[in-house]
């Protein structure tokens, strides 16, 4: 089995009209076995930042706070936010440091610009290659569920309230048929003026 | 009977100049032998009803088994020679029981018929299969069984033919049973009248006197299946004929 | 300087090159059956691939056994033409021996100790089995290759099926609703979320695509129907 699925998790992003949504599964395992199912692998990098990092456990850990670290010193030096966009680049060039070596994360990237406000998300591979698509973005074990599922509930321009409600549907629906991932679920919406983080009660088996 | 009796009346794969093959013929000959058996097929069930021979005081009887379970929903009667009923029946059972492998659904009494034919006429010379067997069975059964074509009766003699029946005896009273069943069946028969008349008949045609012990009743309905009769209520039966 | 193994002259290679051969091939398409009270939809994409390139655009996958029972395969292609070859001679036999026509439940136990009896060189088949049982209600069977066999109501099989099941969940089991209607589902709402499986996985599986055939099984028989998908 790969070194990717070894904790197992799913996660997804999608945009929405003038939001955008992040989504992932609070289980923490070790391969089949559920050791904690409140393990956070979104993480806020900024007042409309937000990344997620499935994979491997001890990956995740470690590249969130190498990328804390590379984001507060851009920060410090620059005198402004990081906008989603360097940070992505950002992210990307960290992973491809390692490309013989690589954290085995695949990060999944929302947020919105500053000033701009304007809707980006974005995922890679471990060694950091970008992709930005117009509708979601998915990761982690439960990745060709979650395809299937955002494929056929996602449509243009949703608000932030149906923007949830798809984004936890196509979440909630494709980690239930993988067995090492789901075990509840948080869901971020970022909007201009606020971020909503709920917690969803999922079936836990 | 046999006037033309030749050397033609030993193999068992040579037909005589006459078109007959007479190991099989004695085989049927050797059924009237056996005790008898009689089978009734009405519309709420079939019952056999065969008789015990207790030659000795001796001999414990109910380790006679004439009739015997093949699937919960298939029951024979035997009249002949019992140790090559045994290998008959094994096959009967196990022809059900692969049937019910296969396709998770009760095998037809056709079918299981069909299959233990099938047995029946491996006489004569060896196959690839291995050895043959070196004679006809000396059996003739009674299939009594529940199918989706309902309740039905089928007999079988030892040249494997099998024929659906409504009432058929077989066995050494066979004929007189089976004038007397003619007289007595009917489409709109009960089983319960079913039951009474199978061993008014058997009592007939019986040398010994009819008792609880040397008679096995058993019948078969869409509700219960197979039902062998306890002593208790093959008594309540005889009790009850005139 | 005359070195014999020189990776940029492979051709003047002296060491043994060990050649393999691998009896299975995966060339793709997926089967989705959504049954109901009174009938079973199955639709099967028309697409047969191998890795990058595609043999052809019109290959059906459906097969019908009887009036009653169709069979979806996909997987390896020969296996599934040897496999309903065998189905088509023993639905036969069974009509001759027992005078019948082989039920669906039936011919779904047959097809399980089929497999089953190959467990050690097992067709690669991903098998949807549908039809409607004695009583006449929509039932869809599912096999693994070695024959372990489940009754449901709704199935996506094949190179899609992983991605499609946890939508039929949602939408035909209602899964993770709050609102869950008690009426069985209709043949066009069947047929709709079909149709909408099919469109969502030919965009993001490459061995799905270019048409699906459809099969709607009823008591008056089956009826085809066919639509197109992208062909990208």
């Amino acid at each position: 089995m790969s070194i990717l699925a070894y904790n197992g998790g799913a996660m997804v992003a999608m945009k929405g009209e003038n939001c955008v949504s992040i989504a992932t599964d609070r289980r923490f395992g070790i391969q089949a076995q559920t050791i904690a199912t409140n393990f956070e692998k979104v993480f806020q990098m900024g007042p409309h930042l937000y990344v997620g990092l499935p994979g491997l456990a001890t990956d995740t850990q470690t590249v969130m706070e190498k990328l804390r670290f590379r984001k507060n010193l851009y920060e410090l030096k620059e005198n402004r936010l990081m906008s989603p966009k360097v940070f992505a680049a950002m992210l990307s060039n960290l992973l491809y440091e390692k490309r013989f070596g690589p954290f085995f994360v695949e990060p999944v990237v929302a947020g919105l610009m500053p000033k701009t406000y304007e809707p980006y998300i974005c995922n890679m591979d471990l060694i950091g290659c970008i992709n930005p698509p117009n509708d979601f973005v998915v990761g982690g074990t439960a990745s060709a569920q979650l395809y299937g599922m955002c494929e056929a509930l996602w449509e243009p321009n949703l608000g932030p309230e149906d923007l949830f409600e798809t984004t936890s549907q196509a979440l909630i629906n494709a980690f239930d048929r993988d067995a090492i991932s789901g075990w509840g679920a948080t869901v971020y919406i970022i909007e201009k003026d606020k971020v909503t983080i709920k917690n969803l009660k999922t079936r836990m088996d | 009977m046999f006037l033309t009796r030749s050397e033609y009346d030993r193999g068992v794969n040579t037909f005589s100049p006459e078109g007959r093959l007479f190991q099989v013929e004695y085989a049927i000959e050797a059924i009237k032998l056996g005790s008898t058996a009689i089978g009734i097929c009405t519309s709420e069930g079939v019952v056999l009803a065969v008789e015990k021979r207790i030659t000795s005081p001796l001999m414990e009887p109910t380790t006679i088994e004439k009739i015997v379970e093949v699937d919960k929903h298939i029951g024979c009667a035997v009249s002949g020679l019992m140790a090559d009923s045994r290998t008959m029946i094994d096959r009967a059972r196990v022809e059900c029981q692969n049937h019910w492998f296969v396709y998770n659904e009760n095998m037809s009494v056709e079918s299981c018929a069909q299959g233990v034919s099938n047995l029946a006429i491996q006489f004569g010379d060896s196959d690839d299969d291995g050895a043959a067997m070196s004679r006809p069975f000396g059996v003739a059964i009674l299939f009594a069984g529940i199918d989706e074509k309902g309740p039905q009766l089928y007999h079988m003699d030892p040249s494997g033919t099998f024929v659906q029946f409504d009432a058929k005896a077989i066995g050494s009273g066979s004929e007189g049973a089976q004038q007397s069943l003619q007289e007595v069946y009917h489409r709109s028969m009960t089983l319960e009248e079913a039951t009474t008349a199978a061993l008014t008949i058997l009592k007939q045609v019986m040398e010994e006197k009819l008792n609880a012990s040397n008679v096995e009743v058993m019948t078969m309905t869409p509700k219960d299946l197979f039902h062998m009769f306890p002593k208790e209520q093959v008594e309540e039966v005889i009790g009850k004929l005139t | 300087m005359f070195a014999t193994e020189n990776a940029y002259y492979p051709d003047y290679s002296t060491k043994p090159i060990q050649h393999s051969f691998s009896p299975y091939a995966d060339n793709g398409g997926s089967v989705v059956a959504i049954a109901g009270d009174d009938f079973v939809v199955v639709g099967a994409d028309t697409r047969l691939s191998a890795g990058f390139s595609i043999y052809t655009r019109e290959q059906n996958k459906l097969f019908p056994l009887s009036n009653t029972t169709v069979l979806g395969c996909s997987g390896c292609w020969c296996d599934t033409l040897t496999l309903t070859r065998i189905l088509k001679s023993r639905m036969q036999m069974y009509h001759q021996e027992h005078n019948k026509v082989m039920s669906t439940t039936a011919c779904a136990q047959m097809l399980s100790t089929m497999l089953y009896y190959k467990r050690f060189f097992p067709y690669y088949i991903s098998n949807i089995l549908v039809g409607l049982d004695n009583e006449g209600k929509g039932c869809i069977y599912s096999y693994d290759p070695i024959g372990h066999c489940e009754k449901t109501t709704y199935r996506a099989g094949g190179s899609a099926g992983a991605l499609l099941q946890p939508l039929l969940d949602n939408q035909i089991g209602q899964k993770n609703l709050t609102k869950v209607s008690a009426e069985s589902i209709t043949q066009e709402k069947a047929l709709a979320i079909l149709k909408d499986v099919f469109i969502s996985a030919a965009e993001r599986d490459i061995y799905t695509g270019d048409n699906v055939m459809i099969n709607i099984i009823t008591k008056d028989g089956i009826k085809e129907d066919n639509f197109e998908l992208r062909k990208d």
